[in-house]
């Protein structure tokens, strides 16, 4: 996949860029609209990280230029102004997901590849990783062609892990990922410490492999060397 | 006690003992020369019968009404000028008695001894002051129909540029940023009262407005440093760390988590501050609170908490959507993080009013206190302590009233949906 972010602060943009070249994108990185705009022509982006205050414009004239000329590429826009304004409003000019400052890298990742799997030619709804099957339309899960009977969260948690794979996903993060903004007020982590356990439980039950494993007592990892 | 009301019972005051000296005064004065008018006249009257006598007439027909000669020995030595003052019949038919003033002097003419005395009636000391109090009753009684008609008007007239003035100053809000102005006057207090306060409104708003812009720019500007240092945490978690390494990493994350988290509620309550959520239309409160229950329910139950709901399904209000999330979330997640291990909630909605019931501890400080910023039961605990300041912030936003009572074991936060002003 190939990202260009648009963000003028350029300590976070390398982050972001550091992170996702992990996952073996190509990232480029731009300071400005004018600059952005330039690399939009010159090149073909599947994605579009895109920040809304830039120093010479808003990251929503872009994104209204790129809508116009009709670019195949995702946008994703990242603000700092967690205003419900904002996002309706880049929602309404096409955007395909808003992510409010400051957010964990691997949820930034996760949102990329939700757009992607839904955006791409064919449109393919499910994720598999040896044994695991997702389907992201259907919210099913199966291990070895077994169904889990999984909950929505335990759906959610599953599909971070499989998309963060090989990460070191805190309980913070993890929990900002199932529950939003609500964490905020409920900073109690044995909330994911008992879904994580459930979900272990059931994929063993399925006799799948016990890829999930804690790390330093900090998060967990989706490790696809264990076992 | 109303300034005019204040004015006028001094003045009433000072009228009233004014008065009593004057009467005082005046009831000397007219006794006096009275006492001295009548002496006169009638030392005049025996004077002028003793000259008639000389003239040679009798002295019977001298003597008349109120006045008596009588003839004396020769040798008897002369009787000086006497003032009596008694009382006497003054009517012997109706026997009243009166004051009664008498003159008398003895004078040696043409070798006879005569004595001569005049009296009259005069008003007896009771009868002046009676009707001295009489007069000076009247005269009050004049001057407070006179002030009770007078000073509401004069006080109108006088204390109208006070009384704008003073409206115009209750009507003076720091958050609205709207500069007073006063009427002008032409009272040299009222002018400078004026003067001093559109001068100390003005200093007020200028300093609100910087001091805000402040806090505003400050919280913004952390903003991006606190993502950077979040983002370069997650990939150094990423990199070969050890334990020890791993555990500080933690540490550093969740205080940098907690620094956002203040600091995204203290951008938030700027915003409310500055009215940022406009109400376009009538929120179903109904529904948008049984929805937020749900999203809620997992995390309920995990704590083992049972939930009980009363809710009125036709609840609608004036009230910005994203505010009525951020409202109903902090309520919610307030009562299931304080709430004890097998508590209970108890959420109950009707029209006039919402009230979140929950288990848990005894706060250890007034509950009032807690709606205040940073205020917190447990100053370690992880709450921002910004949780409640931005429930009253939104319930006084919207002219809603907000209460928190610890009552038999339980909290109970009760929020009176009042009338829009």
């Amino acid at each position: 996949m190939k990202v260009l972010i648009v963000e003028d602060n350029i300590d976070l943009a390398r982050n972001i860029q550091e992170f996702l070249q992990h996952e073996g994108y190509v990232c480029e990185l731009s300071a400005s609209c004018n600059e952005a705009q330039e690399k939009l022509i010159s090149f073909q982006y599947d994605c579009v990280v895109l920040d809304l205050m830039l120093p010479d414009g808003s990251g929503l004239t872009l994104l209204e230029n790129i809508k116009a000329q009709k670019l195949k590429c995702n946008v994703l826009i990242t603000s700092a102004k967690n205003s419900l304004d904002d996002k309706i409003d880049g929602l309404d000019k096409g955007a395909d997901d808003y992510l409010t400052k400051p957010f964990h890298l691997s949820e930034l990742n996760a949102r990329l590849k939700a757009i992607y799997r839904r955006n791409a030619l064919g449109g393919d709804n499910s994720v598999r990783f040896n044994e695991i099957v997702l389907n992201t339309d259907s919210l099913e899960a199966s291990v070895n062609d077994t169904h889990l009977d999984l909950t929505k969260k335990e759906f959610d948690l599953l599909l971070y892990f499989l998309i963060n794979k090989n990460r070191i996903l805190t309980r913070q993060s993890l929990a900002e990922h199932l529950w939003g903004d609500y964490t905020d007020n409920l900073a109690n982590f044995d909330f994911v410490y008992q879904h994580v356990k459930n979900l272990r439980k059931k994929i063993a039950a399925a006799h799948g492999r016990d890829y999930i494993g804690t790390v330093y007592g900090i998060g967990y990892k989706f490790d696809t060397s264990l076992s | 006690m109303k300034l005019i009301n204040r004015l006028t019972l001094w003045y009433l005051a000072i009228t009233t003992f004014v008065l009593l000296a004057s009467g005082l005064i005046v009831f000397y004065r007219v006794q006096a020369e009275i006492e001295n008018e009548v002496k006169t006249r009638l030392k005049r009257d025996i004077d002028h019968a003793a000259q008639l006598i000389t003239d040679g007439l009798s002295i019977d027909s001298v003597r008349g009404n109120q006045l008596d000669v009588q003839e004396l020995d020769f040798n008897a030595s002369l009787i000086p000028l006497q003032v009596t003052d008694s009382m006497g019949f003054y009517s012997l038919y109706r026997r009243a008695l009166d004051r009664k003033f008498t003159v008398a002097s003895s004078y040696k003419i043409q070798g006879k001894h005569y004595y001569i005395s005049a009296y009259n009636f005069i008003a007896e000391p009771d009868e002046i002051l009676e009707g001295i109090i009489a007069s000076l009753a009247v005269t009050l009684l004049i001057l407070l129909l006179f002030v009770a008609v007078t000073s509401r008007q004069m006080s109108k007239q006088i204390l109208s540029n006070f009384n704008r003035t003073l409206k115009t100053i209750q009507g003076f809000n720091l958050k609205q940023n709207n500069r007073i102005k006063l009427a002008n006057t032409r009272t040299y207090e009222f002018k400078e009262l004026n003067q001093f306060l559109e001068k100390m409104t003005n200093k007020a708003l200028d300093d609100y407005r910087s001091l805000k812009e402040f806090s505003e720019n400050a919280s913004h500007e952390l903003q991006t440093p606190l993502a950077i240092i979040r983002g370069k945490l997650e990939l150094l978690l990423e990199t070969r760390i050890d334990e020890k390494q791993a555990s500080l990493i933690e540490g550093i994350q969740n205080a940098v988590q907690k620094l956002s988290a203040v600091n995204q509620s203290l951008i938030l309550l700027t915003k409310l501050e500055n009215q940022e959520y406009p109400v376009k239309e009538k929120l179903n409160f109904s529904r948008f609170v049984k929805d937020e229950i749900e999203s809620f329910r997992e995390l309920i139950e995990m704590k083992s908490l049972s939930l009980t709901t009363n809710l009125d399904p036709e609840v609608y209000l004036d009230l910005n959507p994203v505010l009525a999330d951020i409202l109903f979330t902090n309520l919610l997640s307030n009562a299931i993080r304080h709430n004890s291990m097998n508590g209970s909630i108890d959420v109950s909605m009707s029209s006039s009013g919402l009230s979140v019931k929950n288990t848990g501890d005894a706060p250890k400080v007034d509950t009032h206190e807690l709606f205040k910023r940073f205020k917190k039961d447990k100053q370690s605990s992880e709450s921002t302590g910004l949780g409640l300041a931005i429930v009253k912030q939104i319930c006084d936003l919207n002219n809603f009233k907000v209460e928190y009572e610890y009552v038999r074991g339980n909290h109970e936060l009760n929020i009176h949906f009042l009338p829009k002003k």
